[in-house]
């Protein structure tokens, strides 16, 4: 076990390095000059053209990465074109905002998502089945930004309860940190609810027809463990590779939700680092952005097996 | 017991005084990139920069140029030479004293130092001289009356000379100048938060304790936070918008001309727009009324030219050009393209920019000018102007309080800004006169005959005057509108 998760570990790292590779090349071919960008305003062509060279962009590309690479073996991640702030520590301050964003959004999705999949299989062909369907494919098709929106009309300007945008860190002001959570969560949660619980029902319904479910009933074991123990267990594991990729996704930042709740996440820095050319930042949020989703997929095999006692590795 | 109330009243006490610090928020478009005004190239800094740097002299409501840290200057020399008079007993938020030397290391900073985006405005000084403690003597290389409306801008700053020295590259993010309030953090995307200064040299200012600034991209947000009272002031206001918060009973809405303008490069070097006539059959179907009312709902004041209503140029002789489709197609013949011709005009993303392109599209077509609409993604947008690849192209300008900032470096051949490609030495030569001269009627004139040129010539359609649009809690006061768009907060009182 812990041998196969140190070979994934390793595996991985000549992924992680086309990544890397991968966003360099694509932020050179972007049009558009960083020094031009940075100079806004003021922008005249040898002042362009010194700054250039003063961030080192006027070397050949394979240099450029060559240096940034060898820094980061280093773990210095360099510093950001657009203020001169060193990039680690910038990549600190957000990170832990979009893991908690990640987590109360995979939370709600989980209360909500499971358990109406799984009323919904149960009670196949009903009425509660139906509804179950609308509610999950609205909140997969309604859009992330109309519905933050509409959330904040209702309940910060109508209401008044909450406030429409922002961040406090917890250890700031816990209670004001997760009040506004709440919406942005609700947010993304209710999306990713929606494709939860059509998996969950899909992939319960498929197992509740299996011959040891019958089996089972035919013991007498009650409808409860049938379903909670035996069912449910041995349908999760297509429910986990969705809430795998899902929370992949979430790691590298809920772009338009960050945006709609001005909170200081992963999204907005990738948008503002698109926008102003910081190659730098760029470059480390995609990195981490591309760790977490792998950490989170060596996360889903283990699952697996915890899950399934047939799968094993070793 | 005795000594347990008396430490629980203690603790009260202490929190009420916590409870009663006032904190002034302030939503903005967009999160400021540098706080340094060395380094600092976008708009959205000054609002800042402001609050946390007294400048040499500031601007009032009429755009007249009046004393801060220099109480009085004089104009020596056939207006080569400046001497300031400085304020004295100011110190900077780390202490140290406000005087001569100071004035004479912040504008050789901005002179010399690598990297500077100050170098190229404070171009034509020569030498910074320290007469005494508190007299500086500027010297000039030639005549240059913008040198005033540029001291009341970001070369006029003043930061502390030792936070400069004992930080280096990091004093960006940690700022330290004389003004009414000092840095206290900043957090990317969320918020810079700024402190009074309790040592300010004007007593009794400022009034609040804290002002947050925080930025808010997406106008629908912006908007919902100043409605829900999470933020006391914000600017700009989206036009569409603004309906709403004037029928708010707790809110006040305030619009006032800025000192920039926008409109539309027409590449003069090459493409169907490189031909005269059929730049001016373009420029001829605008109706400018038109786009103020159904694009900008009257906040977009039509244009004469780079002037706004206010400056020093403005002619108020010229009237901004009217629709006049008579015309257009005179020129449209007269350019050799009778039926019409089509161009592509490039514009940068967001949803009022489209809308605009299409009022424009709509209007040429009356003339039988098919425009094709390009949205690009504004980086790629400034390497195009840059490299005058585009036929047309609608990007306007910040504006500057002096008509020089908003003209010299645009029209002038092969000037930085001068995307257009446009070259007429007869234009040059009158924006150097004009830039020598000070008494204003004389620079106006001159501005005037540069002026006429361009609207023949027509390297660019200036079509309106934005204006500055903020919204406020009623509760609020002591904020002055200055054109140039800053909020000044020195002497804001939340009125609690």
């Amino acid at each position: 076990m812990i041998l196969f998760v140190l070979r994934r570990l390793v595996g991985g790292l000549p992924t992680l390095l086309l990544v890397t590779l991968l966003v360099f090349a694509l932020t050179r071919v972007l049009p558009g000059d960083p020094a031009t960008l940075l100079l806004g305003e003021e922008a005249n062509p040898q002042l362009a053209a010194k700054l250039r060279e003063q961030l080192g962009l006027n070397r050949p590309i394979l240099v450029q990465y060559g240096a940034w690479l060898g820094g980061l073996v280093q773990g210095d991640l360099g510093r950001s074109i657009r203020d001169n702030e060193k990039v680690s520590p910038i990549i600190w301050q957000k990170l832990p905002t979009s893991l908690e964003l990640a987590f109360f959004a995979l939370a709600i999705a989980l209360l909500l998502g499971v358990p109406a999949g799984v009323v919904a299989a149960l009670r196949r062909g009903s009425a509660t089945d139906a509804g179950v369907t609308v509610l999950a494919l609205s909140g997969i098709s309604i859009p992330n930004f109309f519905l933050g929106i509409l959330l904040v009309y209702l309940f910060s300007i109508r209401l008044d309860w909450i406030p429409p945008s922002g961040y406090v860190e917890p250890w700031v002001d816990l209670r004001k940190n997760l009040l506004l959570m709440l919406l942005p969560a609700f947010t993304l949660g209710t999306a990713l609810a929606g494709a939860i619980a059509r998996f969950t029902r899909n992939s319960l319904l498929e197992v509740l027809s299996q011959d040891y479910v019958r089996t089972a009933r035919a013991k007498g074991l009650g409808e409860r463990i049938v379903v909670w123990r035996h069912a449910l267990r041995n349908a999760a594991i297509p429910v986990v590779t969705v809430i795998g990729l899902q929370l992949g996704g979430l790691l590298g930042g809920a772009v338009i939700t960050e945006q709609v709740f001005s909170i200081p996440g992963f999204g907005r820095l990738v948008v503002d680092s698109v926008f102003n050319r910081d190659f730098p930042v760029l470059q480390a949020v995609v990195l981490i952005s591309a760790i977490s989703v792998f950490l989170v997929n060596v996360l889903v095999d283990l699952l697996y097996a915890a899950i399934d006692p047939r799968i094993r590795y070793g | 017991m005795k000594k347990w109330a008396a430490v629980t009243l203690a603790i009260w006490a202490l929190a009420g005084m916590a409870g009663a610090k006032t904190t002034l928020t302030v939503g903005l478009d967009s999160d400021p990139p540098s706080l340094d005004p060395l380094l600092s190239s976008a708009l959205v800094d000054r609002q800042v920069q402001n609050q946390i740097y007294d400048k040499l002299v500031d601007l009032d409501a009429n755009l007249k140029i009046v004393p801060m840290l220099a109480t009085s200057w004089s104009v020596e020399g056939g207006g080569t030479v400046y001497m300031f008079k400085l304020r004295q007993g100011v110190k900077f938020q780390d202490g140290s004293d406000f005087n001569a030397e100071a004035v004479k290391f912040n504008l050789d900073r901005y002179r010399t130092a690598p990297g500077s985006r100050r170098a190229g405005e404070l171009a034509p000084v020569k030498d910074v001289q320290v007469v005494d403690t508190y007299t500086v003597r500027v010297v000039l290389k030639e005549p240059f009356s913008p040198l005033l409306a540029i001291l009341s801008d970001r070369s006029g700053m003043m930061v502390s000379p030792t936070a400069v020295q004992k930080l280096g590259a990091d004093f960006a993010n940690n700022p330290v100048g004389s003004g009414p309030f000092k840095f206290v953090e900043r957090r990317r995307q969320d918020r810079i938060v700024l402190a009074k200064n309790e040592n300010y040299w004007m007593k009794g200012f400022p009034k609040v304790d804290e002002l947050i600034y925080r930025p808010f991209p997406d106008d629908d947000v912006r908007t919902a936070n100043l409605l829900s009272g999470a933020v006391n002031i914000i600017s700009p206001v989206a036009a569409k918008d603004l309906e709403t918060l004037r029928k708010n009973p707790n809110l006040s809405v305030s619009t006032f001309p800025g000192i920039g303008y926008q409109g539309i490069y027409l590449n003069v070097s090459k493409g169907a727009l490189a031909n005269k006539a059929l730049r001016q059959a373009f420029a001829a179907t605008i109706d400018r009324d038109t786009v103020d009312k159904v694009v900008f709902l009257g906040t977009a004041q039509p244009a004469n030219g780079p002037f706004p209503p206010g400056s020093v140029g403005y002619d108020k002789s010229i009237p901004a050009p009217k629709q006049d489709l008579d015309l257009a197609k005179k020129k449209l013949a007269e350019g050799g393209k009778p039926q019409g011709f089509s161009f592509t005009l490039s514009i940068a993303p967001g949803p009022v920019l489209a809308q605009l392109a299409q009022v424009y599209q709509a209007m040429a077509a009356q003339a039988g000018i098919q425009i094709k609409i390009e949205q690009v993604e504004f980086g790629t947008l400034l390497d195009r102007g840059t490299k005058g690849d585009f036929e047309a192209m609608a990007l306007g300008w910040s504006g500057r309080p002096d008509p020089d900032g908003n003209i010299y470096d645009f029209v002038r051949c092969k000037s930085p800004n001068n995307y257009s490609q446009y070259c007429n030495p007869k234009v040059d030569a009158l924006l150097n006169r004009a830039r020598a001269i000070r008494v204003p009627e004389a620079r106006r004139a001159i501005y005037s005959d540069a002026l006429k040129i361009l609207l023949d010539d027509l390297p660019y359609v200036y079509t309106y005057v934005p204006q500055t649009t903020i919204g406020m809690s009623k509760k609020l006061s002591g904020i002055p509108t200055v054109p140039d768009g800053i909020l000044r907060f020195r002497a804001a009182d939340l009125g609690e």
